[in-house]
């Protein structure tokens, strides 16, 4: 019995290292970390779904400098708390790139650490212009900024002259920030905002905030959060008759709130990034998905693709896997992705980046305005 | 006149929202009565009513049913039906094995059995919101067809209407029926009612399915009020049943009614005079001074030291 278990620990051990030193050789591991899980795990699945989609790509074209790209994926919930221990995880599991994470409440903390322990992150969604202010040198994104993405919704309420304008927020560093552009943004238009507050993450009565909408009178009302909260404001307006002008940021514009919200979501207004599937150049890439099933139009499926593209492009022109060096093969050099040509700042925010307002519809789909 | 409607807007709109408190109260109220312990497992039981129900709604529209009343009253009982049985096995499983041990024990059985059905959900259906249909629209309308308009939505109606139904019926059963009487002796005093040839194991279990069932109530008229259901969707609303129970004085289930009606209001006047962050910092900072004032709850018996 003794000799059993002696001959069963000794194979087991010979196993885990023969497993250590197999990924070891020849392979990069690129960690995704953002929501399996949670009420925003369908902004999770886009991003999955995307830089699944490049990692494969990329190997079937031979890998980065020879080495095979491999996939770690990593479940935060969008939760602040989880998102630090899955960057821990990621430091003991020893990968040195992340495409990720996918809310700014959860990418902020993680990005600490990443920072700290030398790990480069590109995220692909986190739009708060705080995450890159610090002055970190391994943070970039693939997206734009809440002070890019609020003026264009500001200055689009604007030219609709409204009478009187209502902002609401979740209170999170998302929501809020985005309010906070568009509010600033209303005002130096001369446009009045007649309210602005916050409502608590995760409720699901709003008929007071409803209620004191239609006393404001209101015309149009700006919601800075996700679609569970903005869904449910948008049905229970509708029922209580509420005649205005809904509008909200990319983290409302998904089919989910066509489930909550019902017919209710016809007409919301949401500014996006640019519908990059439909672009001419990236046809062959959009098919590849459909191949596979999956949906490339919502927002986050091509900017996920593009931050595994840079990551593999900066290994490439820096010749080398030290994140430093990575990072200033990013900063210096011109890349042309399906999101377009992008540059880096010093700060690691893209040059340029556009948000478009499109009208959602009751049947999940969407078309530009103007 | 304007202020005058969009005050009683504001009412109703805190009425509904306290009545429905004042159901999922009426659980916790009811078990800490009767055996002492806080069920944190009960506001799960109220999500799982509600999951329940929009299961049985989907199911039925599918198979071509479009008769309202009919589509609500299988859906009502489906969700009464799986949630009792649910507050049954919890206290079974769960509870029954380390009643009469220290206090602490059934409350970390009680918060593991929260946790653990929450999960249970979770995996099962999903972490997404999942939308519930709307079922009963429209509503009717106060005031000037210019300026402010107060509306009350059917639905509204309904859930008072409902509540309404649901207090009678089990205020009247805990006064006038055999198993109401013997609930009323074993809250006194469990030992004395278990000598006197109470089966007092039957009538704990019929609490937990007593108040399983209400929740369950609640649970569909939340699900259709307010439109979408989650896992976490039992979280909050039992916190908040919670401190209307005690905010009633707990073990008393007049309290509860009046705890959840209370906490409602307080909620709705605040968001719609002050601002919707501070809803939550006056409730429970009006639970605090409560306590303060009044340790046992509004309308709680000071607990007598028997020896």
């Amino acid at each position: 019995m003794r000799t059993s278990v002696k001959k069963l620990a000794t194979a087991v051990s010979t196993s885990i290292a023969l497993m250590a030193a197999g990924q070891a050789a020849a392979e990069i591991q690129i960690g995704i970390a953002g929501p399996m899980t949670g009420p925003v795990a369908q902004y999770g699945d886009m991003q999955f779904s995307g830089a699944r989609m490049a990692i494969e790509q990329i190997n079937a074209n031979g890998g980065v400098m020879g080495e095979e790209l491999v996939a770690v994926e990593y479940d935060d919930v969008c939760d602040p708390k989880q998102a630090v221990t899955v960057a821990n995880s990621l430091v003991n599991d020893g990968v040195r790139f992340v495409v990720g994470h996918l809310c700014s409440s959860s990418t902020q903390p993680a990005s600490d650490i990443y920072e700290d322990e030398g790990i480069l992150m590109v995220t692909p969604a986190s739009t708060s212009p705080e995450i890159t202010e610090r002055g970190y040198e391994l943070v970039f994104r693939t997206i734009g900024l809440d002070s890019m993405q609020g003026p264009v919704a500001g200055n689009y309420i604007a030219s609709q002259n409204p009478e009187r304008v209502a902002i609401v927020h979740d209170k999170q560093q998302y929501g809020e920030g985005i309010a906070t552009a568009v509010r600033d943004t209303l005002k130096d238009q001369g446009v009045e905002v007649a309210m602005f507050e916050g409502i608590t993450a995760g409720d699901k009565d709003f008929s007071s905030l409803v209620t004191k909408l239609k006393q404001a009178d209101v015309d149009y009302v700006y919601y800075g959060g996700y679609h569970p909260e903005l869904g449910l404001i948008l049905r229970q307006a509708r029922q209580a008759d509420l005649d205005a002008k809904f509008m909200g940021p990319e983290g409302v514009g998904n089919k989910d709130i066509n489930t909550i919200a019902g017919e209710a979501a016809e007409g919301l207004l949401v500014t996006l990034p640019p519908a990059f599937d439909k672009k001419a150049q990236n046809q062959e890439l959009v098919k590849a998905f459909q191949d596979k099933g999956e949906d490339p139009s919502g927002p986050f499926v091509l900017t996920s693709y593009t931050a595994v593209q840079l990551i593999a492009d900066g290994i490439e022109q820096a010749e080398s896997t030290d994140p430093f060096e990575v990072a200033e093969a990013l900063r210096s050099g011109t890349f042309q992705t399906p999101i377009g040509t992008v540059e880096y700042d010093q700060a690691g925010d893209m040059k340029s980046f556009e948000f478009v307002v499109y009208e959602w519809h009751s049947d999940g789909s969407k078309t530009p305005v103007n | 006149m304007q202020d005058l409607l969009y005050f009683s807007q504001q009412l109703i709109n805190g009425l509904t929202i306290g009545s429905t408190y004042a159901l999922i109260a009426i659980g916790y109220t009811m078990v800490y009565g009767i055996i002492g312990m806080i069920n944190f497992a009960h506001g799960e039981i109220y999500m799982i009513g509600a999951y329940t129900a929009l299961i049985a709604i989907t199911g039925l529209a599918s198979l071509g049913v479009a008769w309202l009343p009919v589509i609500l009253i299988v859906a009502l009982i489906c969700a009464m039906l799986v949630s009792s049985s649910m507050g049954w096995a919890v206290e079974r499983v769960a509870y029954r094995p380390v009643r009469g041990r220290h206090r602490l024990i059934p409350l970390i059985s009680a918060i593991g059995m929260s946790i653990f059905l929450q999960n249970y959900v979770h995996l099962a259906q999903g972490s997404r919101n999942i939308g519930f249909p709307a079922l009963i629209e429209g509503g009717v309308q106060f005031g000037a067809s210019e300026g402010f308009q107060m509306s009350l939505s059917y639905m509204q109606i309904t859930i008072f209407i409902t509540t309404l139904i649901c207090m009678t019926a089990l205020s009247l059963f805990i006064a006038r029926s055999k198993t109401g009487r013997a609930c009323r002796a074993v809250s006194q005093d469990l030992g004395m009612a278990n000598l006197l040839g109470i089966d007092t194991n039957r009538i704990i279990s019929a609490t937990f399915v007593i108040g399983a069932a209400l929740a369950a109530v609640a649970g569909l008229l939340l699900g259709m009020y307010y439109g979408s259901v989650d896992p976490l969707f039992g979280f909050i609303a039992g916190l908040k049943a919670f401190t209307a129970a005690v905010l009633g004085g707990i073990g008393s289930i007049p309290g509860a009614m009046l705890g959840g009606l209370i906490l409602g209001v307080a909620e709705s006047m605040t968001s719609g005079y002050l601002s919707g962050e501070y809803k939550d910092v006056i409730s429970f900072s009006l639970l605090i001074l409560i306590l303060l004032f009044k340790p046992t709850g509004l309308l709680g018996k000071p607990e007598v030291e028997k020896i």
